[in-house]
């Protein structure tokens, strides 16, 4: 006991004679349910660097996280002494209005960051479906919103990193200028690394004018999907009942001439509730000439289409029910949430997969999401049963073969448990080479990715 | 490598490919000494056309068994020197690896095979209203392949983003032989991200899964002429700070329009000291507003005429001289090098000043081609190999030019890739620790550094067997031509 | 092989797509680029290997790595002098030896070629057996076609009309002893749109067919030149697109002969589309409704930039409904003699031309080179897909002209 306070002190004390503020964490600490002892706030680059090299020293394991909003997802780390707290490294070091560049630390929010881009009519066309969140964060998971049907992911909008690794070494790649292949991009490599390989410093955007004006279309949908009932004969003449399960007509032909259109909308987002009810799907078209290219997308829209300059309420948000996700520490009471992509069959397999899953499992799914690049959200209600959440995940799986993923970002212990988080992964053992090579002692968030990487 | 172990590597290829897959023939060897940098040169051991992915999986199997190097090869256009082979090594050409495999309009993909040039994937879709996006001057003879390796960019990159921001999945074989799916949809690390413009030092992709864009509703190109290119550095910027992003901005100094002349006959505008190109597409409605402010801007910065493509053939005959810039040059010098830097668009107008010094303190000439929206310089150091010495001045002039991106904040390449040609330019753009942590990326992928070495960085580095683990010192860095890494 | 010429390639590789051969093979050799670099390679000291004659021998010859070439490097000087140095340098096999002593003893003699006629003819049915001993000699008799009565022609045509000019005109070997009908649809239509044509008699080969093959062409030229100069034109309409082309490289064949070359300089040489955009139509044009797939000859594309005027020519015409042929710039195999040296990869690239013209749904195939709708006939022949009508752009005018209907065309 007292040799282990007595190695606590030491490491104590090799933390803070790093010049970092450090202190020791507390329950409101924990990562995933996982508590680490210390807390770190650098300030600079070099102190993280500095950081990185007592840990490496005295084999602590370290998660970084930002404001932690999205803390809680992935895999509980398999141990976490340090947490590194970048709430310190909260400045835009550069913004260089004239070439739409913007390099910032990796503590800076997103909020902050947008008001001061837009004070110079700018922005950083990602809509990030949580609040509050920073920029290491986001870069991080990866995570979009809405507007990824236009200017895709933060992994095509990142230009330049710099990154400290788990020994301490700080490197950069990239630049600042928009076109440059000099070099591995190892800006898309940290991009959704879940802090795996190293510690985000900070990051260069390619931004974009903000957009002249917005307007958005929405329409409801009462019955997305249809069920249909037949017989069928079997080889051997036998007639059996069928029933097949496909998305509305109405549906099946608005959403691809809208996305295919000349209004050249920047996304198109569903927002459903629940798979028994009805749907909203919005349209969001942005730039010169916005509303005349809007009244095009209310005209294929139908008559119950509507346009307006403000989004709808959900526009851009998670699904679920209102105040998911919460506080960092909540991932023991919260619900599913699932990320689902439909690659190879965008619309029926939106639509048909979760209704014909939670049919089967008894479950009642939200549904929340990008209709034109099919990523979706889809969060099942706290309080579902752990068997049927897991059920749920596998059915959706099957249901969507090779064409769909189905990622779990956040679920209950007891659900987790009875899931594979991340479904299938291409390339798994070059991915564990490379985490090899970056982090060779396992101490950077260990176990939190795909294939407890 | 020894020449037994090639000719041992040759009969076993022989097993694999059909017979006309594989040559040994040295006249035929030395046609694919080089690729569009001609200045440095390799005859390669072997050269291998394989037709499946499967075959370059056995082929590359076989390199790592014997321990021989390999090279991928597409069309052989790259301006870096990327696919110079190496004498003592396998070249996998994909060239007859071409075919389309799938469309797919209703979730907007291809499938293809390596060898497919980029413009044939547009003219597979063109007549449904599709396009693939990114267009490099070279796109009717690149490769896909070649376009991955070196994430290409093209004009209209400026807009719609690099070959990286269109590809949806590969399929690759790794420096050890297997066949690895990547995907932009699996969670994981952004491996295909790392792999795209990794110049074929990661392995050989097999088969790409690209993005199809739409086609724009409305396109509107327009020629300015104006008195020098200052004038028409201050348009560039006026009209990126008026919220606009163009399809693409394209500049060309007096220089470079004359040799454009020469070689087509464009007919640009009598007197102009620079040319910017501006197209714009997207739907009507916004191009025709964008289109007036840009014209408004060109005007106010001083453009003293504006030429507006009325018709496709219109168009095309606008673009014409810049497409045919590079080669054309060839009509007025007899020598020149291509250089590749990227600067902040902003400091634009103090890197052409730059460059002007540079011509009068080594008396060259240079000629100026640039995507000015996004800063990409393409100089052209123009020489005359007759004249002892002015080859060594044009080199040095190139290099400066170089070392003025990086000063301002630049890049060494925007589009045309390290290669052999760039990687001595490396160090000076990263310090040794970024490279060091890139070459992680490189170990983890080519342990024994087989794909594709010499080329992106400077010294060719060995990666320890296992992480932490040294075993006794190798031989190459024993004797100084590697270093342990 | 001129250095100066092979440094003009900067290595660039915009040729190669157009390239029928690297479009088969896919390999580097067998493209221009390639090539070119082999070409460098003799040049600095490599014989003439097997291989590397294997390599210019498989080149059509087609030019369209010259229109490709943003740098202006004239692959068409480089491959005939290179052809001049295989013929030169390099011992063929036996068997290619005779076949191609055959070809060159038959083909620029018309005396010989209509000897052939009967012969020919016989040899169709004995194909299989042809093809056995050596497939060019099958090749020769799939491609001939049935054989026609000769016509004959006048030596001076006079213009309808007001006269508006004094043309000469080439017969073309080939073309007078199989399709005389074009020859004497170009005069017809040349005399309609008010030119005196002058014809001269017993007209010997240009010089093509040895010029594109690597064989001296000198001998053909001057005679050729001097027998238009004794016509008293200056200016000769072809209305062979092979011929045409190498005509309109007179000047360049014999610059070692100044006195000549300055001759061949003054004999305006134009092929008949060509002129007769120049000229412009004043002719009446009488409906034609006919829907026709026009295939660019490789030597009138390719070698002589003449792409824009035929087509022109052939939307002049009411009713006629022009289709494009995709891959236009893409030889079609035939190239002269390629299609009996290279039986081979001939055939190959006659099944992809003739692919993409059923594909238009064309009623009729036009051309302006014999070679070409010779060799796309027999290949949709081989495809099992029945006839396809095959006209001279020529005919075409001359049937609307005259007024004589559609269905005139392209039947035998
Ligand atoms: C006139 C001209 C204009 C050009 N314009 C542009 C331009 O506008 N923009 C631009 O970006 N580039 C341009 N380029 C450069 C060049 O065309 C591109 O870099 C192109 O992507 C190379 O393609 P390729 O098939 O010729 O590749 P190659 O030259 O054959 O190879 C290039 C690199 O890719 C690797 N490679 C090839 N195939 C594979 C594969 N299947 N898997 C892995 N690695 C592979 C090679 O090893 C090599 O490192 C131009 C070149 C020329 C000659
Ligand atoms: S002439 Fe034709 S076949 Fe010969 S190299 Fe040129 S394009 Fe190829
Ligand atoms: S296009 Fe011209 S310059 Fe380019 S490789 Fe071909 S012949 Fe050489």
């Amino acid at each position: 006991m007292n040799d282990d306070a007595g190695a606590e002190e030491v490491l104590t004390a090799a933390l803070t004679d790093t010049g970092v503020a450090i202190r020791p964490a507390g329950p409101d600490d924990s990562v995933a349910g996982v508590r680490p002892r210390w807390v770190a706030l650098p300030e600079a680059t070099e102190e993280i660097a500095a950081l990185m090299r007592v840990t490496s020293a005295h084999d602590l394991a370290v998660v970084t996280t930002g404001a932690g909003t999205k803390l809680h997802w992935g895999h509980p780390p398999e141990r976490c002494d340090v947490l590194i707290d970048t709430c310190c490294l909260n400045e835009i070091l550069e913004h260089e209005a004239g070439d739409l560049v913007v390099r910032v630390q990796a503590g800076v929010p997103l909020d902050a960051l947008a008001r001061a881009l837009a004070a110079k009519g700018q922005e950083l066309a990602i809509d990030v479906p949580l609040e509050g969140g920073t920029v290491g964060g986001l870069l991080a998971t990866g995570i979009a919103g809405p507007r990824r049907f236009r200017y895709g992911t933060a992994r095509d909008l990142i230009i330049g990193i710099t990154v400290v690794l788990a020994d301490g070494t700080i490197a950069k790649a990239g630049g600042k200028v928009v076109k440059n292949v000099a070099g591995y991009d190892l800006g898309k490599l940290f991009t959704g690394s879940y802090g795996t390989l190293g510690v985000i410093a900070d990051a260069t955007f390619r931004l974009h004018p903000l957009p002249t004006a917005r307007a958005w279309v929405t329409a409801t949908f009462d019955r997305p999907v249809t069920e249909t009932q037949g017989t069928r004969e079997d080889e051997k003449g036998v007639a059996f009942d069928t029933a097949s399960v496909d998305v509305a007509d109405e549906i099946r032909v608005i959403v691809p001439a809208v996305a295919e259109s000349q209004a050249e909308p920047s996304a198109i987002e569903v927002d459903w509730p629940d798979v028994n009810g009805p749907c909203v799907i919005a349209v969001l078209v942005e730039g010169a000439a916005a509303a005349e290219r809007a009244r095009a997308v209310q005209d294929m829209m139908g008559e119950k289409a509507q346009v307006a300059d403000e989004p709808p309420e959900w526009w851009g948000r998670l699904p679920g029910l209102p105040g998911l996700p919460g506080p960092a520490d909540r991932a023991g009471d919260e619900g599913v949430l699932l990320e689902f992509r439909n690659v190879a069959s965008r619309l029926p397999g939106t639509f048909v997969g979760p209704f014909s899953t939670a049919a089967t499992t008894g479950t009642r799914p939200a549904v929340r999401g990008s209709l034109a690049s099919g990523v979706l959200h889809v969060a099942l209600p706290p309080g579902t049963e752990p068997a049927a959440a897991a059920a749920f995940v596998g059915a959706l799986r099957a249901e969507c073969e090779d064409a769909g993923r189905v990622v779990v970002l956040t679920a209950p212990e007891e659900v987790a448990r009875r899931v594979d988080r991340w479904g299938h992964v291409g390339g798994l053992t070059l991915m564990r080479r490379v985490k090899d090579r970056f982090d060779p002692e396992r101490r950077m968030s260990p176990g939190r990715f795909v294939g407890g990487i | 490598m020894t020449d037994a172990v090639l000719t041992r590597l040759a009969g076993l290829f022989g097993e694999l490919l059909p017979a006309d897959a594989v040559i040994t023939d040295p006249v035929r060897l030395r046609t694919y000494d080089c690729d569009g940098l001609t200045y440095h040169r390799a005859t390669p051991g072997i050269v291998v056309l394989p037709d499946t992915a499967e075959q370059i999986a056995a082929v590359v199997r076989l390199c790592d068994e014997y321990g021989v190097p390999f090279v991928a090869r597409g069309s052989g256009t790259g301006l870096s020197g990327g696919a110079l082979p190496r004498t003592d090594g396998v070249l996998i050409v994909t060239s007859r690896m071409r075919r389309i495999l799938e469309i797919d309009l209703q979730n907007r993909r291809a499938v293809v095979e390596p060898g497919v040039t980029n413009l044939a994937i547009t003219e597979a879709v063109r007549d449904q209203g599709y396009y693939y996006a990114p267009d490099p001057s070279s796109q009717q003879i690149c490769s896909i392949g070649g376009n991955v390796a070196e994430n290409s960019g093209g004009a209209h990159c400026l807009k719609y983003g690099f070959t990286v921001n269109h590809i949806l999945g590969l399929e690759i074989v790794t420096p050890d032989g297997e066949i690895v799916e990547l995907s932009a949809d699996d969670p994981g690390y952004d491996l295909l991200g790392a792999f795209i413009g990794s110049e074929g030092t990661l392995g050989i992709a097999t088969k790409i899964t690209v993005r199809l864009s739409r086609a724009p509703e409305a396109v509107t190109t327009l020629l300015a002429a104006f008195t020098g290119i200052e004038a028409g550095g201050q348009a560039v910027s006026a009209i990126i700070a008026a919220g606009i992003v163009p399809a693409a901005i394209e500049m060309m100094d007096a220089l470079a329009i004359e040799a454009a002349e020469a070689a087509v006959n464009c007919a640009y505008p009598q007197g102009a000291g620079a040319v910017l190109i501006v197209e714009l597409d997207g739907p009507h409605a916004e191009v025709g507003h964008q289109f007036a402010e840009v014209e408004r801007i060109c005007r106010e910065s001083g453009a003293f005429e504006i030429r507006v493509a009325a018709s496709a053939e219109e168009r095309a005959a606008i673009w014409k001289g810049r497409k045919s810039a590079f080669a054309a040059v060839g009509r007025i010098s007899p020598a020149y090098i291509v250089q590749d830097g990227v600067v902040p668009r902003t400091a634009l107008p103090e890197v052409l000043a730059g460059i002007d010094r540079l011509q009068e303190e080594y008396g060259i000439r240079v000629a100026n081609v640039f995507h000015a929206g996004d800063g990409n310089l393409h100089p052209l150091v123009l020489f005359d190999d007759a004249v002892p010495g002015q080859g060594e001045r044009a080199e040095a002039v190139s290099g400066r030019i170089l070392d003025l991106c990086i000063e301002h904040g630049g890049s060494i390449t925007g589009e045309h890739g390290v290669g052999v040609d760039k990687s001595r330019y490396m160090p000076k753009m990263f310090t040794e620790e970024d490279l060091d942590t890139m070459q992680l990326v490189r170990c983890a992928f080519d342990p024994r550094g087989l794909s594709n070495p010499g080329k992106v960085f400077p010294t060719p580095r060995l990666c320890g067997e296992v992480p932490g683990v040294r075993k006794g010192v190798h031989p190459l860095v024993e004797s100084g031509r590697a270093e342990q890494f | 092989m001129d250095p100066e010429l092979i440094k003009d390639c900067v290595h660039c590789g915009f040729c190669l797509p157009t390239c029928p051969t690297y479009l088969l093979w896919g390999e580097e050799m067998d493209s221009p680029r390639g090539r070119i670099h082999l070409m460098a390679q003799h040049v600095e000291g490599t014989p003439v290997t097997d291989e590397m004659a294997g390599h210019f021998d498989a080149c059509l010859g087609c030019m369209a790595c010259v229109t490709a070439c943003p740098s202006g490097v004239r692959y068409d000087r480089l491959i005939e002098e290179t052809r001049a140095v295989v013929e030169r340098e390099h011992v063929r096999a036996p068997e290619d030896r005779a076949i191609r002593g055959l070809v060159f003893a038959l083909f620029p003699y018309r005396r010989r070629l209509r000897a052939m006629r009967l012969p020919m003819r016989l040899a169709t049915r004995m194909r299989p057996f042809l093809d056995r001993v050596h497939p060019s000699l099958g090749a020769m008799a799939e491609l001939v076609p049935p054989p026609a009565r000769p016509v004959r022609l006048p030596p001076r045509v006079h213009a309808l009309g007001r006269r508006r000019a004094t043309v000469g005109m080439l017969t073309g070997c080939v073309q007078s002893q199989f399709f005389p009908r074009v020859n004497a649809a170009t005069a017809r239509v040349l005399a309609m749109e008010g030119c005196d044509v002058m014809i001269p008699p017993r007209q010997g080969c240009c010089g093509a067919l040895s010029l594109h093959s690597g064989r001296d062409a000198r001998r053909f030229a001057k005679r050729t030149i001097a027998m238009f100069e004794r016509a008293g034109v200056d200016t000769v309409v072809v209305n062979v697109a092979g011929c045409g082309s190498s005509m309109k490289e007179y000047a360049e064949v014999l610059r070692d002969e100044p006195e000549w070359a300055e001759r061949a300089e003054a004999l305006r040489v134009r092929d008949l589309a060509e002129y007769l955009v120049e000229l412009g139509p004043v002719a009446r044009r009488h409906p034609l409704p006919v829907s026709v797939a026009y295939h660019d000859a490789c030597h009138l594309a390719h070698a002589q930039g003449v792409r824009s005027q035929p087509r022109e020519l052939l939307r002049g015409i009411p009713g006629l409904e022009l289709r494009e042929i995709s891959e236009s710039a893409i030889c079609c195999g035939s190239a002269g003699t390629y299609n009996l040296f290279q039986p081979g990869p001939a055939r190959e690239l006659g099944d992809r031309k003739a692919g993409h013209v059923m594909a238009t749904g064309a009623e009729v195939l036009v051309s302006a080179n014999p070679g070409c709708s010779m060799q796309i006939a027999a290949a949709v022949r081989r495809s099992g897909k029945g006839e396809m009508r095959v006209a001279h752009t020529a005919e075409v005018l001359d049937a609307s002209l005259r007024g004589l209907g559609a269905r005139a065309l392209g039947r035998a």
